[in-house]
Parts: C-alpha cells; sequence; structure tokens
C-alpha cells in the first residue's frame, strides 16, 4: 500500500469476423476460460449487444449488464467502478468475468460506441485479458475495438462461396486499415465440415496463410453449450478442446502445459471485489 | 397496342416539348392536347384517346384523377411530375392512375412505362416482402432467391430483389452476377430517375426475375442514407409484382426502415439447436408494438429437421407465434447451388426444398387474391 506502481493496462483481443455463425462466441468463451484456467484475470466482453450469446452459452443470468455500466458512467464519469457491473463464471477453480449484453433490445440499441469504447479501457486497467465478442459487422463500435485491440482474432469459416467472398472482403478491409501484420490473426473455424473448397485456395485468395485452424465437432461444440461448460474446462477432452488450447497457449507464448491449475491465485478476486 | 394520346399540360413549352416526343415514339399518337383542365375533361373525348397523360403538379392535382376518370372511363391515366416523390407516386395510384412519369421523358421512358403498367395489370404497387433475421447466417438469402424464382414462375408477373444487406450482400454471388450497377449507383441516380428507368438497374436473372445487387465493399454503405433507401423502395414498387429485400441481421436502420414500410416483414431463423428460438422470441417482442403483427409479420424456420407440420406446430408453440412455414435441412442442395451461382429449386425442382418454397408462394400469392377479391 502506499508504493506508487505504474498502471497496466491488459491485453485486449478482438474476436471478429464478417460472416456470422463462425464461432465467435464459442471461441471467446472457450479463449476466457482456458486463460483464466492459467490464473490470468480475465474479463470477456459481450458486445453482441442485441442477440449476444456470451451469457446463454455459459448459462448466466447477469444481474447488471453493459447498459447498466454506461447509465453508471452517465452519470458518474470515469469514478465508476466497471468491475462492479460483470458477472462472474465459475467451474471448479476457474474463474473468469462477463460484461453481460443488454437485457433488452432498446437497451442494446441505445449503447454508444465511445461509452462502450470507455468501458473496455476501464476494464484493461483491471484485467490481464480483456476479450471482446462482437457481431460481424464494420460498425463505428467494432471499427473502434478493431483500433484499440492489441490482437484481433479474425474468424472464418467455409461454408460456401458467400462466405468465402465476405472473408476476403474482410481482410482486405483490414489490409487497408494498417495494422501491424501480427496484430491480425486469421482463424479457420470448422475446418473439415462439409465442404468442396480447399483450406489452400482459401488462403491463396486471401494471400496469407491461417495462423490457426480448429477442426469441426459440432456434437462436441454443441454438447459444451447445452451444457454451459467450455470445452477446455472439460477433463474428457476432445479434439475441438484440445486445438482451442493449442490456439490459447499459442497466444500466450507458452508450450501448452497441464499443471497449471494449482496455481491459480485467488487474491486478485478478493482485490476486485472485496 | 397502339396508344392515342391525351396530353394534359399546363406549361406552354412542356407542352410542346412533350408533344414532339409522343409523335416520334413508335405506336403513340397524339389525340389531342389540351393546357386548361376544362377544356380538357369537356372536349377530349371526342378524339377517343386510351391514354391520358394528366399533369398531377397543379391545385387539387390529386383530385382530378377522379374526375379525368369518369370523363374518360376507359383511358388508362399516367400522371406527371417535375421529379419523383414517392408520396404523391403512391398517392396517384391509389386514386386510379396506372402510373407516374418524371417530365420531360424520352419516348423509350414512356414505352417503359407503359409496358411497366400493362404487365402489372388491373392494380399496379408491388407488395414488399422485407426479410428479416435476428442474427446472420439465417438462410434469408437462400430463400429469397429461391422464393422470387418461384413467385414468378407461378403467377408470371414480374418479381424484384433489392440487396439491402449493405455490408455483405451475396445476391450478386448466389446469381452469379457482375453488375455493372448496384444499389450505391440506383440510389445515387434516385432522384433523377423515374420507376421506369430505374428498372436498368436491375439486373434480368431468369424470367420475370431481376435483382438490385448489394454494395461491392462496406464502405460503400455509408453512400446509402435511410431517405434515400426508402425512395428507391417506393419507386421499385411501380415496377414489380412483388419486391423482395434482403436486410443486414439484426435491428439497424435499414432493417428497421425496410421492415417498417414493407407490406410484410419474413422474421427468419435457422434451427441451430442453441438459443435461436429466444432470439426470435426477443425480436418479434419488438414487432409486437403493430397493431396487426399476426397480418404482417410472418415468422419463418430454416433448417428444420424433420420437415413436417409436427415440428411446425412445436415450434410455434415454443415460439407462442404461428410460424407461417419452415424450410428443410438441405445443406448440400443449397450451398452446391450457391457455389455455381444456380438456385436450388432449379436445379432440384423435386427436392423438400422446392415443395416448401413453392408452399411459401403460394401463401404469398393466396394472401394478395384475397384482398383483391375482399375490395371487390
Ligand atoms: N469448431 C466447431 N465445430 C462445430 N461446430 C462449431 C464449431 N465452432 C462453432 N460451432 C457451432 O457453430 C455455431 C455458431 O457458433 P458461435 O455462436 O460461436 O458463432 P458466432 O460467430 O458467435 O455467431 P454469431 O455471429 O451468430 O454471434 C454454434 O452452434 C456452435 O456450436
Ligand atoms: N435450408 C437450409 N438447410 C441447410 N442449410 C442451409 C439452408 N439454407 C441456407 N443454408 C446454409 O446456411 C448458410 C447461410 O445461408 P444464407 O447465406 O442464405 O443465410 P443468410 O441469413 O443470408 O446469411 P448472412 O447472414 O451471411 O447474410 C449457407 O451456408 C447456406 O448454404
Ligand atoms: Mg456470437
Ligand atoms: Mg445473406
Amino acid at each position: 500500500m502506499g508504493v506508487f506502481t505504474q498502471e497496466i493496462n491488459g491485453v485486449v483481443i478482438t474476436f471478429f469476423s464478417t460472416a456470422s455463425a463462425v464461432g465467435k462466441t464459442l471461441i471467446s468463451t472457450n479463449m476466457a476460460s482456458e486463460l483464466a484456467r492459467q490464473g490470468k484475470k480475465v474479463c470477456l466482453v459481450d458486445f453482441d449487444l442485441q442477440f449476444g450469446d456470451v451469457s446463454n452459452y455459459l448459462q448466466l443470468l447477469p444481474q447488471r449488464t453493459a447498459y447498466d455500466l454506461q447509465q453508471a458512467m452517465n452519470l458518474q464519469g470515469n469514478a465508476v467502478r466497471a468491475e462492479e457491473f460483470l458477472t462472474p463464471y465459475e467451474y471448479h477453480n476457474v474463474v473468469f468475468y462477463v460484461l453481460a449484453a443488454p437485457a433488452k433490445l432498446e437497451e442494446a440499441y441505445n449503447i454508444d460506441a465511445d461509452k462502450a469504447m470507455d468501458m473496455v479501457r476501464q476494464l484493461q486497467k483491471v484485467f490481464d485479458y480483456v476479450l471482446v465478442d462482437t457481431t460481424s459487422t464494420f460498425s463505428k463500435l467494432n471499427l473502434a475495438l478493431l483500433d484499440l485491440s492489441t490482437i484481433v482474432s479474425f474468424l472464418g469459416i467455409v461454408d460456401f462461396i458467400p462466405t468465402i467472398k465476405n472473408m476476403k472482403i474482410g481482410s482486405e478491409t483490414l489490409k487497408k486499415m494498417n495494422y501491424d501484420k501480427n496484430k491480425i490473426r486469421l482463424i479457420l473455424n470448422r475446418s473439415n465440415a462439409k465442404t468442396r473448397i480447399s483450406i489452400e485456395d482459401v488462403e491463396n485468395l486471401l494471400g496469407e496463410p491461417f495462423y490457426h485452424i480448429l477442426p469441426n465437432d459440432f456434437q462436441a461444440a454443441s454438447r459444451s453449450i447445452k451444457d454451459g461448460v467450455p470445452l477446455v474446462l472439460r477433463s474428457g477432452g476432445s479434439e475441438l478442446g484440445e486445438a482451442l488450447r493449442d490456439l490459447v497457449a499459442r497466444y500466450t507464448n507458452r508450450v501448452y502445459d497441464d499443471t497449471v491449475d494449482e496455481h491459480v491465485p485467488e487474491s486478485w478476486l478478493a482485490r476486485i471485489f472485496g | 397496342m397502339d396508344y392515342r394520346v391525351l396530353l394534359m399540360e399546363s406549361d406552354r413549352l412542356m407542352l410542346e416539348r412533350l408533344s414532339q416526343v409522343i409523335n416520334d415514339t413508335p405506336n403513340f399518337s397524339l389525340a389531342a392536347r389540351f393546357q386548361n383542365v376544362s377544356d380538357a375533361l369537356g372536349q377530349g373525348a371526342v378524339f377517343n384517346p386510351n391514354l391520358i397523360l394528366l399533369d398531377i403538379e397543379q391545385p387539387d392535382g390529386m383530385g382530378l384523377i377522379d374526375q379525368f376518370k369518369r370523363a374518360y372511363p376507359t383511358a388508362a391515366i399516367l400522371c406527371m411530375g417535375e421529379k419523383w416523390q414517392a408520396e404523391n407516386a403512391s398517392q396517384s395510384v391509389k386514386a386510379g392512375a396506372k402510373g407516374y412519369i418524371i417530365k420531360p421523358f424520352t419516348g423509350m421512358e414512356l414505352q417503359e412505362t407503359v409496358e411497366t403498367f400493362s404487365r402489372l395489370g388491373g392494380d399496379a404497387g408491388a407488395e414488399t416482402l422485407v426479410f428479416f433475421s435476428p442474427k446472420g447466417k439465417s438462410g434469408k438469402t437462400t430463400l429469397i432467391a429461391n422464393l422470387a424464382m418461384s413467385l414468378a414462375r407461378k403467377t408470371r408477373e414480374p418479381v424484384g430483389i433489392i440487396d439491402a444487406d449493405l455490408q455483405f450482400g451475396d445476391m450478386a454471388v448466389f446469381f452469379n452476377l457482375a453488375p455493372q450497377t448496384t444499389i450505391v449507383e440506383a440510389v445515387r441516380d434516385a432522384r433523377f430517375l423515374s420507376p421506369a428507368s430505374l428498372r436498368s438497374y436491375f439486373m434480368p436473372v431468369a424470367p420475370n426475375v431481376s435483382v438490385l445487387c448489394g454494395t461491392p465493399t462496406p464502405n460503400m454503405m455509408d453512400k446509402i442514407a435511410i431517405d434515400k433507401l426508402e425512395n428507391l423502395i417506393a419507386m421499385s414498387r411501380s415496377l414489380f409484382r412483388y419486391v423482395l429485400i434482403d436486410v443486414p441481421a439484426g435491428f439497424n436502420p435499414t432493417s428497421i426502415a425496410a421492415a417498417e414500410g414493407s407490406s410484410t416483414t419474413f422474421m427468419v431463423t435457422m434451427i441451430n439447436g442453441a438459443y435461436e428460438i429466444d432470439h426470435t422470441k426477443r425480436a418479434l417482442d419488438i414487432f409486437r408494438d403493430w397493431a396487426d403483427v399476426e397480418e404482417r409479420l410472418k415468422v419463418i424456420f430454416t433448417r428444420v429437421e424433420p420437415c413436417d407440420s409436427r415440428s411446425k406446430m412445436e415450434l410455434a408453440q415454443k415460439l407462442g407465434y404461428p410460424v407461417a412455414e419452415i424450410i428443410p435441412n438441405e445443406y448440400t442442395i443449397v450451398s452446391d447451388a450457391a457455389d455455381k451461382g444456380k438456385m436450388a429449386t432449379d436445379i432440384r425442382p423435386d427436392s423438400p426444398l422446392s415443395r416448401q418454397v413453392d408452399r411459401l408462394a403460394d401463401q404469398i400469392i393466396g394472401r394478395r387474391h384475397r384482398i383483391r377479391w375482399a375490395a371487390v
């Protein structure tokens, strides 16, 4: 106490795509879980404001949402403690926090992009990782998020040609924004799904290889959504769960290590909510 | 058909100019022309016109339509104005005119306008069918494309598709088009266009089906102001019997404006075994503000397995709202078709997919007949 410490802003990872239903929510909830499992302080922000699935996939019943936070920010400005508006997700001894999407559509429609960005900046001060789930458009909010992010996970699937066209348009638009090359990470989900289009063709079209490829496993994905437990938290590992863990390991530059569980520090919880 | 035109235009110079155009247009001849309404009403009949071009931009212009209808019960009335105003155009059609043309017009525009209303038959003005979905990947673009074909096949009337999914519209890919003109140009030029000239911005894709393609890149979206889009939709109504509109997922200015102006909005959701029914419920609650919601908002589920009446009933029960139609899970057929730029229902006219799309088309057509019948 009383010792001056430099303020630290955590890593922001945005999950973005230019087609819907490519796995943004599934992957972001799993990544939040895996990072939390490794002892990181993690907040997952649901900025699919109208029809967000984070609380659905994690079976949370949030008491407060991004809309309440915005209201508080309007009244109190930066004095607001964003962390008081979060909902914890707990599974065994893994914990991370969720800033839930508004309960009502009218509320969602009235979230201001600038305010939403302030929320992320606030959370960055408290968490090691702020993960943001989004919608599939270049909206004002998403563009601001892309700017602010440390890393953008740009997700795609190869179901049929229109989707690939949109992936191409998305990746070209991102290129035009001149972000550092390693900020944007192209991730292919559901790779071995029924389709006649080869991954190489898609990579050629996009002009770069995928950073990571996740396999198709609809059963495992669906089950985890039904149970409300992300795949990486399940012991009886699925191939998809493994691939998701590998992905996180690459993001954190660590070789996957199964013993990280023990190191979960509990003190930061007390700091935030105590 | 030969048109004997009665031209009613109060401006002397314009009267000259338009007379010239009419006489120079094949199959059109000027039977009589007037600068004064009372003369036109009292004297024109001796020339036996079958087409009346009526300047309605004058005091009580709308009221004139009825008077001319009574004076010339067998002639078609085409209203003229200096610029396109959706309001005027739709009012004049309601008042009994066949259409609306911007003056001065070319012979080509005159021909196209007359062709359009003769093709549309008695009651001009299309039904606009908007396809809304709470989240993306609902199967709505697939549905719109196939439904448009089915409506055109069954009615032999013109059907238009507008791709207003402004950032990532896929209609051009679905129909394998490399459009010269898209919604961007149509909106840009709309204030200079009359409905007939707007037609050339639509790409024909099949007999009686044409498509106004979406923006080529997402940033173009900024070029499409909502009021202009509304105007474009209104103008398209006089070109087609049905206008099917693809909009971006969720509630946004585009989808809201299109739905508000629609004859019918279809809420489309793909069954995926997750939370899609909850999302549909939430979206539905917004539409419940419509006084005539059950008439105007129709729910469709796609990728339903098994695609039978029982599933349909169960879905309606879960939703607490009637389900208008269900579309079967036919991933292979539809994705294959889209990859080839063909229509699934053309490749497999015998498939359950085609059957369900046809049933939906029948519902849409049937509803219209009921309305027409009721109005008689
Ligand atoms: N690797 C995978 N294998 C099989 N199914 C998957 C995979 N990843 C995601 N899915 C399934 O795909 C569907 C869409 O996933 P998800 O909701 O995460 O996508 P999203 O990008 O968040 O979609 P939206 O844009 O609608 O929010 C879900 O039903 C999920 O179970
Ligand atoms: N009836 C169906 N059965 C199974 N799969 C379908 C069906 N209709 C569409 N699909 C598939 O679902 C995906 C989305 O279809 P489509 O593009 O028509 O939906 P959309 O709602 O227009 O999506 P977007 O949000 O990208 O505009 C495609 O892969 C398509 O092949
Ligand atoms: Mg999602
Ligand atoms: Mg679409």
